[in-house]
């Protein structure tokens, strides 16, 4: 008798012991860019302003000249054409801008993040060491690998083409760009993005927010027709049909 | 992207987003004149329902039994369907009446602002900073 009872408390002791920790957090669904236009942000969850890059001098002189030769344009009505004209989607790390719904869908092994807007899908490898950057071709996302701390998903990436940039910020193809995600409320996802850099002076750092969505379904996004094209002095015009 | 033609061209990444980025920044917002508006009516020849923009072909009465054809540039349909429009919303032989701003340069063609169905339904395609399209027509 004694022995049957010795038996049971070992196996709930066993139990006990085996209860599961807290699970990750599951972030899967569809989440929009917070706060969306028109609506004013809850202090609390709003994304950060993102700063001007900080450039090593060498390269922000380039830079600025770009950005005035860009208003100069935009004030003549001529903008420069730029890779949505030609169909070219984002890359990382633009696409977590969020210009359209995002799509998250998440396992153990590995999480995919899809952006509406150009239909572009990122993967993300969990816990797996992340490649150096000349280890893999560039590309336009690169190579991700992810990991948990606590709450936070921690997101490493490297080997981005250096011609696929966020607002005209030149880079290396060994940027790397550090992500950590969390939630701020159940329906609100926070992205801080770090990028780091051997052109830039120090980490460049910016935050975007998400609100999920409810019953919301992605949709394709094929860029198409684009009756959008660049001539010679590299204005835009619009093809009409005669 | 570095597109490697006589004129190094700026790369805009980051930047061109609908609708949360400043309006001038939009690649091909800039070629409509935001200053004023024309006001078109007649019917609609194409529906385009394509990334990323949709497009409204339409034969406008002139006067006199006269058209003249316009090509009017909306915003993604992807955009657009959370604003309540599908690929049906407009459809060939639609008579239709549309505030547009017209294209800088000229052509006949321009922003579509406000679309009027024929049922007399208000239709916008959620352009980017729409308040800044003044409309006059």
């Amino acid at each position: 008798m004694s022995k049957a009872l010795l038996i049971g408390a070992l196996l709930v002791g066993t139990a006990v012991a085996a209860a599961p920790k807290a699970a990750h957090p599951d972030f899967s669904g569809t989440w929009e860019r917070y706060p969306p236009p028109g609506e004013k942000a809850d202090p609390r969850y709003a994304p950060t302003p993102i700063p001007d890059p900080p450039l090593k001098a060498q390269y922000r002189a380039d830079r600025e000249k770009q950005q005035k030769l860009l208003a100069e344009r935009i004030e003549e009505g001529q903008p420069a054409g730029d890779n949505y004209v030609h169909c070219i989607p984002d890359g990382m790390p633009a696409m977590m801008m969020g210009m359209f719904p995002m799509e998250v869908f998440q396992r153990a092994g590995q999480i995919n993040i899809t952006q509406e807007a150009f239909s572009q899908t990122r993967r993300i490898y969990m816990n797996q060491k992340l490649p150096k950057w000349d280890e893999v071709d560039p590309s336009f996302y690169g190579a991700s690998v992810g990991h948990w701390e606590g709450q936070t998903l921690v997101i490493e990436t490297t080997g981005i083409k250096a011609n696929v940039r966020f607002r005209w910020t030149p880079h290396s193809e060994a940027m790397k760009i550090i992500e950590r995600i969390h939630l701020l409320a159940p329906d609100i996802l926070q992205d801080q993005i770090t990028v780091e850099d051997d052109y830039l002076e120090k980490p460049w750092t910016y935050s975007y927010s998400f609100r999920r969505m409810k019953d919301y379904k992605l949709q394709e996004y094929v860029c198409e027709d684009n009756r959008e094209y660049v001539d010679e002095a590299g204005k835009v015009h619009l093809k009409i049909d005669k | 992207m570095k597109i490697e033609r006589g004129l190094r061209l700026v790369f805009l990444s980051g930047a061109i987003a609908l609708p949360v980025v400043p309006a001038g920044a939009h690649h091909s917002f800039a070629m409509f004149d935001n200053t004023r508006s024309i006001t078109l009516h007649g019917n609609v020849t194409a529906f385009q329902w394509t990334n990323p923009h949709a497009y409204l072909e339409l034969d406008a009465d002139q006067g006199g039994g006269a058209t003249k054809h316009y090509t009017l540039e909306l915003t993604s349909p992807n955009m657009m369907s959370r604003l309540g429009w599908s690929s049906r919303t407009a459809k060939p032989g639609d008579m239709v009446t549309v505030i547009v701003a017209p294209l800088k340069d000229g052509q006949p063609g321009g922003l579509l602002l406000v679309l009027t169905l024929p049922s007399g339904k208000k239709m916008l395609p959620g352009v980017p900073n729409a308040e800044r399209y003044k409309i006059t027509s």
